[in-house]
């Protein structure tokens, strides 16, 4: 299904009968897609990993097929041009596109140059350019890094630095592919505030990917689910999908729960559709969330991770002080707090690393299982703590995944096929002849998570393990790390995902400048404050429910749509 | 897979461009050996390596600049990220083998990296790693623009070789680094040696000798100064490519398969351009015409 | 700013241009007072306009490497003692090495001429390698690479490409060295970088697509609007200049080749390529951000570099004597007239060019008052 151009707006991407097939691919990753989107709209791209989703994105401008190679039947007119007799750069003054990961697209040095680049490329008069890079400095709130090397900035500086540099030439439309998952969400918000201006005052168009609905579809004026596996393409406005995906945003999940009409889509209307369901929950208590029962063993009675006055220095700044915690086994801790707070710091201390980076001093006391991770090596390592960092590629050296694994079991002193056994249960789709490098995001996690837990540590650390991840994938995540903490494992997670962490976390810990300014069960920590709470609490508060489940399970479905404002229509 | 260049290949100005560079680079890298003793050079042999080291980086820039002509399709950005890529690579690796008995890691990147890429890009990769290393350390001196322009030979010549794949490829790789890093060294003797004024005659420059007795002397001189310093660095550039080779090269390859180097973009059952378009339509011809980047079929 | 000029960078190629005099300068004599001289200014100027980045600690380096280089000359006279003068002051053992090395003979007496040939050779070379360990540290590399010429655009990009990725590289691959311990392997040591080495090479590559895709959409390697002639007459002028450069080369070289093959032919042939880069430059539609201008100081600095290059030369045709101090027997150091007059305008660049920036790089710009 399609939508017609709305009256008045031209279309200013059309996709006509568009199929695209890369090379040496039997089947084609996008087929008979029909599509207009309309001046001045911000569309949002929805749909799994692999599911065509970047190929759409990237035959805006002739990325696909002049780069990727590949065939394109049909065609992609962009402003009145077709992409057929235009590659990439001779659509540059059009579409300005931001990829996945913006550090690995940066060519110049300074903030300032990158800013320039592509106008540079278009011959912009330098006049302009420098009115411009001044503009967009403002825009994005840059002008204080300005000369800075790129190589310095945080990730979402980086990130906005990218948007920017994308929006100099002027184009009409921009292409933005996952430009949040790497952000915490003050970051993220920034970002997506700075994309609304854009569409709202200067008109552009804005396309962009998102796994991450939640954050991006209250700004959305139209999305696209790109299926998958063949199926047609569909779109329409968010509240038409909405309420009809299957991924959706809890606070959409939610009002298809109640049976709100029209489906909320922001937190915002959704807290005013909510009063009555607000009053109805007043006197019930959300299901209290309890860490795993301890195991029998006697490693029940050791707590699994153990602090004392930890503190680490880099240089002058204190990455890390005076942090004293205690966690059993069974235990699911999210660690948050803004980028660059100490949480990656935390975690290397916590495998022993705190005293190998460049330049940083650890003092204190870390106890893993009672034993000094510092003094421990190879597979005595192994056995103690795992830590998947926020690159899993990281991990990955080897060139099929059957070498992966034997090398894994050999690490870690393990039976042979002891690794390739754990992976054939976290993701059974993996084959042993695939390169690791050809992996998606989410598998690569998958991946190193086998590695990881192929030795059976007691305490297994994930350091943003949501990046990247779509619905899917994230749900496995979220089944795999309750089954880990059942089974008597203490995880802990580093994450800027409050969902995440409402749905499976049972303590928060919340960093900000090396320090512990929060510690408690997750809804003590998080409903209160406006940047970790979930959606649902933000609906729901003062009431202290995290999740769309934790609401269905306290008060049952079916007393909720006798409440609902408007009800009678069936809700799958 | 297989053995065949990758990247885009240099239009044939470009390589008219290259050769005459590099027949001039021979000359002034080599005229101590062959220059007779009423030619200009020979009378000022004080002079003539720094009039050489001024006139190659022009001639260098020259041959780059040709061969990097966008308006050829020979330098695209795929072909520029990856070069800039690896030379970074090769700088990274620079400082590792930095005073220690002429350990220099960076061969294996130039001659895998020349080998994937052919011998057109090869040759930037040489010139541009070379060139971005000495600016990265301060090292800009009268003798880069003859490391740029040996460097570019080596990475050449690893693309000039002929196609083989497996232990073949390996095997020949591994041989033509241990020439290749010795013959480097040879050659950056020459450019300086003319200056090396009072040795004792069996191992000077003698201006306009003959050319076995120059030949001859520059063989011993190596053999007494750098030998001790060319033979580890050979040694090591043929275990690192016995070694690292194979996963090295299919890196490589993969990552030029990813970006789809030399692959054709296919458009089919596109209707025609429209006609009040004309630019649109002049630049499929162009595309036909000039790089035959794509086949627009109608 | 103690001037009270306007602080911004000098453009790297007058920096270059200067250097390049003073080498050029340094190449004309074996006059050790001279020599000593030249090093001093190019140390005076290094010291009042050199910026504080990595890259402009390179003098000092350079100043070792010319140290070095006197001191193996020193070594290479001793080992190889040449019958130079008759004062000996040192008589070691001789060795004969093999007949096929054609009787060279290790050891020997040594004389305090052939030592001080030695000392102004070496002197020489450390000078000419002070001048460009000035330009080293007194131009930034970044933008050298910002104002290369329009027609070098695509390999500038690499080189700019090659230095922002060093430093990336350098932190990835500690990155992979903590991964690797995470994996319970060594994590220090020769066989830990060979282990993480390659999964930096991948990500490395891995990104170099990434980086080229992004290029691609920004507009790299767009049409220029060069008409066809236009692009022919470049190509013309670059076959026609690199004909000429390799005939000119070639005079150079033979013996009986007429002089106007020579350094005529070969100055020709470089007008011509120069003049190709400059029209071939001229066809593409890029324009450039805040180019570093050219303006007064730019062309006072290149005229001290030519001024002292200049000086010298003419020094040499006029009084040899003055510029090659004799040693057999020893004498001391004369100081010409034209080579002070030339080492003084070598100083103006620590007066003429204005004063550097406060380390721009580093601090992000405050608000002004």
């Amino acid at each position: 299904m399609s939508w017609a151009a709305d009256a008045g707006s031209r279309p200013i991407i059309r996709f006509e009968d568009v199929t695209i097939t890369y090379p040496q691919a039997a089947t084609p990753v996008l087929a008979g897609l029909d599509l207009q989107i309309p001046e001045g709209e911000l569309v949002l791209v929805v749909g799994r990993t692999g599911s065509g989703k970047s190929t759409l994105l990237r035959s805006i401008n002739g990325l696909v097929p002049h780069f990727t190679g590949g065939t394109l039947t049909g065609r992609v007119l962009v402003d009145g041009r077709d992409t057929a007799a235009h590659p990439p750069r001779e659509l540059a003054d059009v579409v300005g596109v931001v990829l996945q990961d913006p550090g690995s697209g940066f060519v110049a040095d300074t903030v300032e140059e990158e800013l320039a680049y592509g106008m540079e490329c278009l011959g912009i008069p330098p006049e302009v350019m420098r009115r411009r890079v001044e503009e967009t400095l403002d825009l994005l709130g840059l002008s204080e890094i300005r000369s800075r090397p790129l190589l310095t900035l945080s990730a979402g500086q980086r990130q906005r630095v990218a948007i920017g540099a994308a929006l100099t030439p002027h184009p009409s439309i921009l292409v933005l592919d996952e430009p949040t998952s790497a952000l915490d969400p003050g970051a993220a918000e920034e970002v997506l505030a700075a994309l609304q201006r854009l569409v709202h005052d200067l008109s552009v168009t804005v396309v962009l990917a998102e796994h991450r609905l939640e954050r991006v579809v209250q700004y959305a004026d139209r999305i696209v689910i790109v299926p998958g596996d063949g199926q047609p393409v569909r779109s329409g406005t968010p509240s038409q999908v909405m309420a009809q995906t299957p991924i959706a945003p809890p606070v959409v999940e939610l009002g298809r729960l109640v049976g709100w009409q029209p489906l909320p889509l922001s937190v915002r209307d959704a807290r005013r559709a909510a009063i009555g369901l607000r009053d109805l929950l007043v006197g019930h208590a959300p299901p209290v969330r309890t860490s795993a029962a301890p195991g029998t063993g006697t490693r029940a009675a050791a707590p699994a991770i153990r602090t004392d006055r930890l503190t680490v220095l880099f240089g002058a700044t204190m990455a890390l002080a005076d942090v004293s915690l205690e966690a059993a086994p069974g235990q699911i801790i999210a660690l948050m707090g803004r980028n660059g707070a100490g949480k990656s710091t935390l975690l290397a201390s916590l495998v022993g690393l705190g005293q190998r980076g460049r330049g940083s001093v650890q003092s204190g006391n870390v106890r893993i299982d009672g034993r000094d991770p510092a003094l421990l090596r190879g597979p005595g390592l192994l056995a103690t703590v795992g830590l998947v960092p926020c690159d899993p590629a990281d991990l990955l050296e080897h060139g099929t995944i059957a070498e992966e694994c034997r090398a894994g079991d050999r690490d870690g002193h393990l039976d042979p096929g002891t690794t390739r056994a754990v992976l054939a249960l976290l993701a059974p789709e993996l084959t042993d002849g695939m390169h690791p490098r050809d992996l998606s995001e989410g598998q690569r996690l998958l991946l190193a998570l086998a590695l990881v837990l192929a030795a059976r540590p007691p305490v297994l650390l994930l350091d943003e393990p949501t990046r990247g991840l779509d619905y899917p994938t994230k749900a496995r995540l979220v089944d795999l790390v309750r089954d880990l903490a059942a089974a008597g494992h203490c995880v802990v997670l580093a994450t800027h995902d409050v969902e995440l962490v409402a749905e499976v976390a049972t303590r928060v810990i919340v960093l900000a400048d090396g320090e512990v300014v929060a510690d408690g069960p997750t809804a003590d920590v998080v409903v209160a404050s406006p940047m970790l709470a979930p959606q649902v609490a933000k609906v729901l508060a003062p009431h202290p429910w995290l999740t769309v489940s934790d609401v269905t399970a306290s008060i049952g479905s079916l007393l909720l749509r006798t409440h609902a404002p408007t009800s009678g229509e069936e809700i799958p | 897979m297989t053995a065949a260049p990758l990247a885009s290949r240099l239009a044939g100005r470009a390589w008219i461009a290259v050769a005459i560079v590099s027949g001039i680079g021979i000359v002034a890298f080599a005229w101590p050996l062959f220059a007779p003793a009423g030619s200009m050079a020979v009378a000022h042999a004080d002079v003539a390596p720094w009039l050489f080291a001024l006139l190659m980086p022009l001639l260098l820039a020259v041959a780059l600049a040709a061969a990097a002509d966008g308006s050829d399709g020979a330098l695209d950005a795929k072909a520029v990220a990856i070069i800039g890529v690896l030379a970074a690579v090769a700088c990274a690796l620079r400082p590792l083998g930095g005073g220690t008995a002429g350990l220099e890691p960076i061969w294996i990147i130039l001659i895998l990296g020349g080998r994937v890429l052919g011998p057109g890009c090869g040759f930037l990769l040489g010139a541009i790693a070379l060139f971005a290393s000495g600016l990265l350390t301060g090292g800009v001196g009268p003798w880069l623009p003859y490391q740029m322009l040996g460097a570019a030979w080596v990475a050449m010549g690893a693309g000039l070789l002929p196609r083989l794949t497996g232990r073949a490829e390996i095997g020949m790789l591994a041989c033509y680094g241990a020439v290749a890093s010795l013959g480097y060294g040879l050659l950056l003797n020459l450019w300086f040696w003319p200056l090396a004024t009072a040795l004792p005659s069996a191992i000077a420059y003698q201006p306009g000798a003959e050319p076995l007795v120059n030949t001859l002397a520059w063989l011993r001189f190596t053999l007494l100064t750098s030998l001790g310093y060319d033979i580890p660095r050979a040694v090591l550039t043929t275990i690192l490519i016995l070694i690292a080779g194979k996963p090295i090269l299919a890196a490589l390859r993969r990552a030029a398969r990813r970006a789809s180097f030399g692959s054709v973009g296919t458009f089919q059952g596109s209707r025609q351009t429209p006609a009040h378009q004309p630019v649109a339509a002049e630049s499929v011809g162009r595309h036909d015409a000039d790089d035959d980047l794509m086949r627009v079929t109608t | 700013m103690s001037h009270g000029r306007r602080a911004r960078w000098l453009h790297p190629g007058a920096w270059w241009a200067w250097a390049l005099g003073l080498a050029a300068a340094a190449s004309q004599t074996t006059n050790p007072l001279l020599l000593a001289l030249i090093i001093a200014v190019a140390a005076t100027v290094v010291v009042s306009r050199r910026p504080q980045a990595p890259w402009a600690r390179s003098f000092g380096f350079f100043l070792r490497l010319g140290l070095l280089i006197i001191a193996i000359r020193l070594i290479v006279q001793v080992a190889f003692s040449a019958s130079v003068g008759t004062t000996v002051i040192l008589d070691l053992p001789g060795v004969a090495l093999p007949d096929w090395m054609a009787g060279v003979r290790i050891g020997g007496q040594v004389t305090i001429e052939s030592l001080l040939i030695a000392l102004y050779d070496g002197l020489r070379l450390a000078a000419i390698l002070a001048a460009f360990g000035a330009a080293n540290s007194l131009a930034s590399p970044a933008r050298l690479l910002k104002s290369v010429p329009a027609a070098l655009y695509e390999v500038g990009v690499s080189v700019v490409l090659a230095m922002t990725f060093t430093p990336a590289l350098v932190t990835d691959l500690g990155r992979v060295q903590q991964a690797r311990y995470l994996r319970g392997r060594a994590s220090t040591g020769p066989r830990a970088v060979a282990g993480a080495a390659m999964p930096v090479l991948e990500g490395a590559l891995e990104r170099s697509v990434a980086l080229a895709a992004a290029m691609d959409a920004r507009g790299y390697g767009r049409r220029g609007t060069a008409s066809p002639r236009r692009a022919r007459t470049a190509a013309g002028l670059l076959l026609a200049g690199l004909v000429a450069c390799a005939i000119g080369t070639y005079g150079l070289v033979s013996a009986d080749a007429p002089g106007v093959l020579g350094l005529p032919m070969v100055g020709f042939g470089v007008t011509a390529a120069i003049a190709s880069l400059a029209w071939s430059g001229r066809t593409t539609a890029r324009t450039r951000y805040r180019p570093d201008p050219w303006g007064r100081p730019e062309w006072g600095v290149l005229g001290c570099g030519i001024a002292v290059a200049f000086a010298f030369a003419a020094a040499a045709r006029i009084s040899p004597d003055s510029m090659h101090t004799a040693v057999d027997p020893p004498a001391w150091p004369a100081l010409g007239l034209l080579p002070s007059i030339g080492l003084l305008l070598a100083l103006g660049p620590g007066l003429l060019a204005p004063p550097i920036p406060g380390s721009a790089t580093a601090v992000p710009r405050i608000g002004r008052r």
